[in-house]
């Protein structure tokens, strides 16, 4: 190494990012003891994880052996066997982003059609501070829905013209017309949704789940997000990987997030003239490198990046494989359009999300964007309604038919909800909605709730729950106990709190829709 | 089909059978195992037991309850009054002390009557339930867990020698040890072939769900399938079999749910399929059986 051609060898220091020659963890002084412990907790876990393929597995058996594991420590439980036995093994989001307007979608209204343009009560608002979009209006006129319902199915789902192919899978759906937030824009409403606080930093959903339960299939990523073409552009929100980080949880448990356009990963085909040998060979000797670092400087970031280039080679094989669609019989795209056939469309990325499921993928967030309709509402929600019922509904029924629908859980929804009164001008034809975050409605699908169940209700004006109001922190814990795991229980240990993806607040599971 | 409510239901009716046909109605129960050790796992293990030992103390066993928190002894045997452990669970609500802790539901008058004549009897882990007659009865929310297959965790080291060796995964359903094991194979189905299959006889009635989905398996592997006589479920979509391996299913009297999608299995297969006693879920979408039976008029 101390050759003179390397211009390192005479200044071990010179990038202060050059770490191996950087102060160890045991060598710092003054620190806690117990941030050193958990520190510790933190670097054995994440090894332990990094060991890959049958470390995940092994993990669970270890320790529910109580077998002394080298790596575990109060602080990380490292148990990766769900709690209780789990109802759903996978789950795939459907996050309209934007915020679809409960009004056109699943919280009908018919008393409001009598009261277009009379002006919403103040007793209903109770002085609810609202959005500076809004809060400078002189009227708060009531704007009914343009589009009609129809109730369908043998579970009565009033459900939007705008969605007839969903309407033909009533029967698969538990609606929830009652979830609220405290969130009234988007960055920190979708935040909340994603992982449950509107600050970010936080891990998400996917990544708890990763966590928690490892994963299914080691050839692919656990938890996997992906972003979809908009038939429109109006009022898009950014979208960025703290939606799906792994905030403080080990880097492996952040969902990699497939492309829309070319290929879904980038660089994951051997430039030309490199074979897979020569790939492999040089990961082994990047690998071999990284672990001398570790073991030199015992820093956790290490092992991460060294199952991430396992990861990435693995992915090598997998990734062609899943987005090679030529096996896809006819029927599939009968029922999923012909748009499923462009990469990157909310088509594409359903039937993808199936093949995902397939293959064992924990969780797979797909967002479709462009729902934010405070201006000329009536068209464009049909735009993006028109985009998104056909492949939803396919997925749904894909799912079912091939028997995946009993354990993998299907949502749908935005962040939160709108108002029953136009912002901006009201017409016949046209207006606006603000957002709202007092209530919303989602629906759920397979994974073990009770199809065909409508739970939650609104008063007249959905401006106000009248009845089982669901937070965001009860749905995560519902979603999590599907899954087998214990809100309360699935904890890490980080800047002295045992964190948890529902926090401190109390959330609750609701029985009511569990099948 | 009967839907899944109703499928539940029958779990349930199934639990509770099993339960009365052996439970020993307190004849041969301890009272601890019985009474103490289940109120404990409701309402404290949460946070006293494998995975937070608030204070340094685990309810989660007879020993460590004796053992006491890092403070010392919080069971005094023959001294309710005096031990700690009654004492957290008696004070008011609004108590800074109280436990549970974090505002969460207390115990009940009975389940705190059950803690205080136990320690009174001199806090013993064998005394049995009928030793207690004056102890009054606790509302189980939940009918207890019927074991779906033996505990695996004495067979621990064989179950990881053949993951090692077979490249399949052998993973607890969930913490409770009676939920049995998923034999998983998503990460390298190429794997599970038949020959595979035939060497996880020595865990076979561990197998409570098995995931051959995408996998070579063929008729001639099912005939290993049909030793594991505690499988649940069963995931064969896209797998090798055809029609006529279905029979060598046909012992498996606990099968509730079966996955043929894009198998080969024909109409006879299905029909196989259906006699099958448990079976409540049974999905054959794109396998040459179904095309026939949805051609018929
Ligand atoms: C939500 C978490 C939580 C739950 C549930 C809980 N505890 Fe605790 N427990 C604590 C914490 C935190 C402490 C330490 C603070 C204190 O002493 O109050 C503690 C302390 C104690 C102590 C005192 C230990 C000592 O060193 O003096 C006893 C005894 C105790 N708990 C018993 C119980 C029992 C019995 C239950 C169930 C009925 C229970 N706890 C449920 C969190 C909990």
């Amino acid at each position: 190494m101390h050759s003179p051609e390397n211009p390192f060898a005479r200044d071990p220091h010179l990038c202060s990012d050059h770490a191996g020659e950087g102060p160890s963890i045991w060598s710092l002084p003054g620190l806690p003891d117990a941030l050193r412990r958990e520190w510790l907790a933190l670097e054995t876990r994440r090894h332990f994880l990094g060991r890959g393929m049958q470390a995940f597995g092994w993990a669970g058996l270890a320790s529910l052996l109580g077998r002394p594991l080298a790596a575990q420590t109060a602080a990380s439980p490292a148990v990766l066997a769900p709690h209780y036995a789990p109802r759903a093994k996978r789950a795939i989001y459907l996050f309209m982003a934007g915020s679809p307007s409960q009004f056109e979608t699943w919280d009908h209204k018919p008393v409001l059609q009598r009261m277009f343009d009379q002006d919403l009560p103040e007793s209903v608002r109770g002085g609810q501070v609202l959005t500076g979009m809004t809060a400078s209006q002189a009227r708060f006129p009531i704007a009914p829905s343009v589009y009609k319902f129809a109730q369908h199915g043998q579970a009565g789902h009033w459900v939007s013209e705008l969605f007839p192919h969903t309407a033909r899978i009533a029967d698969e759906l538990c609606v929830l017309k009652s979830l609220h937030t405290e969130a009234i824009n988007h960055e920190p409403a979708i935040l909340q949704l994603t992982t449950g606080n509107m600050f970010p930093g936080r891990p998400s959903l996917g990544s708890w789940l990763s966590y928690g339960l490892g994963a299914v299939n080691d050839e692919l990523p656990t938890f996997v997000v992906m972003t979809s073409k908009m038939p429109h552009r109006t009022n898009v929100q950014a979208l960025s990987n703290r939606l799906w980080s792994s905030g403080f949880l080990s880097p492996e448990h952040a969902a990699v997030a497939l492309r829309s356009a070319g290929d879904p990963v980038l660089h994951l085909n051997n430039p030309p003239g490199v074979s897979g040998d020569v790939r492999r060979a040089m990961i082994d000797g990047v690998n071999a490198l990284n672990r001398q670092l570790f073991e030199r400087v015992g820093d956790a970031e290490t092992n991460a990046r060294i199952a991430q280039y396992e990861m990435a080679f693995r992915m090598q094989s997998s990734v062609p494989e899943l987005a090679d669609l030529s096996s896809e019989p006819q029927s599939t795209w009968d029922l999923y359009g012909e748009k499923a056939k462009e990469p990157g469309t909310y088509a594409y990325n359903c039937l993808m999300a199936r093949r995902l499921a397939e293959r064992g993928v924990r969780f797979t967030q797909i967002f479709l964007r462009s729902w934010d309709q405070h201006s000329n509402l009536p068209r464009n929600i049909k735009l993006m309604a028109e985009e998104s019922d056909q492949p939803t509904a396919a997925l749904v029924t894909d799912l079912k038919r091939r028997g995946l629908l009993d354990d993998t859980l299907v949502v749908w929804g935005g962040e939160f909800g709108r108002t029953c009164y136009s912002q901006g001008v009201l017409t016949a034809e046209n207006y606006g909605r603000d957002h709202h975050p007092r209530c919303f409605s989602m629906w759920m699908a397979g994974g073990g709730v009770k199809p065909g169940l409508s739970f939650g209700e609104t008063d007249d004006f959905s401006y106000n729950i009248v009845k089982d109001p669901v937070h965001i922190r009860d749905l995560h814990a519902t979603m999590l106990h599907l899954f087998g795991l214990d809100h309360n229980r699935l904890s890490f240990r980080f800047q002295g709190l045992d964190q948890r993806l529902t926090g401190v607040l109390p959330a609750k599971v609701i029985d009511a829709i569990l099948a | 089909m009967p839907s899944s409510p109703e499928l539940s239901r029958v779990r349930r009716r199934l639990a509770l059978a099993l339960l009365l046909a052996t439970a020993p109605l307190g004849a041969e129960t301890t009272f601890y195992q019985d009474r103490i050790g289940p109120i404990l796992e409701r309402h404290c293990v949460v946070c006293h037991g494998p995975e937070k030992q608030k204070a340094g103390l685990r309810l989660d066993s007879f020993a460590w309850v004796m053992k006491g928190a890092e403070s010392g002894a919080m069971v005094l045997p023959g001294n309710a009054a005096g031990s700690e452990l009654h004492r957290r669970i008696t004070l008011p609500a609004t108590d800074e002390e109280v436990m549970p802790s974090e505002g969460k539901p207390l115990l009940s008058r009975e389940e705190i009557r059950n803690v205080e004549l136990w320690i009174l009897g001199g806090a013993s882990a064998t005394k049995l339930v009928a030793e207690f007659p004056g102890a009054p009865a606790i509302g189980r929310p939940k009918a207890a867990a019927v074991a779906l297959a033996p505990d695996w965790r004495p067979r621990a080291d064989e179950i990881r020698r053949l993951e090692a060796e077979l490249g399949v995964r052998l993973v607890p359903r969930s913490q409770q040890p009676g939920d049995g094991l998923i034999l998983r194979t998503a990460g390298s189905p190429r794997r599970a072939d038949d020959a595979a299959l035939a060497r996880l006889d020595p865990v076979a009635e561990l197998i409570v769900e098995a995931e051959l989905a995408r996998t070579p398996v063929t008729d001639a592997g099912l005939a290993a399938v049909g030793r594991w006589t505690n499988l649940r479920s069963l995931d064969l979509s896209r797998a090798k079999v055809s029609g006529s391996g279905i029979a060598a299913l046909a012992g498996l009297s606990r099968l509730e749910a079966l996955n043929l999608t894009d198998s080969a299995v024909d109409a006879g297969g299905i029909e196989r399929a259906r006699a099958l006693p448990a079976l409540r879920r049974l999905w054959a979408f794109g396998a040459p059986g179904m095309a026939a039976a949805e051609a018929r008029p």
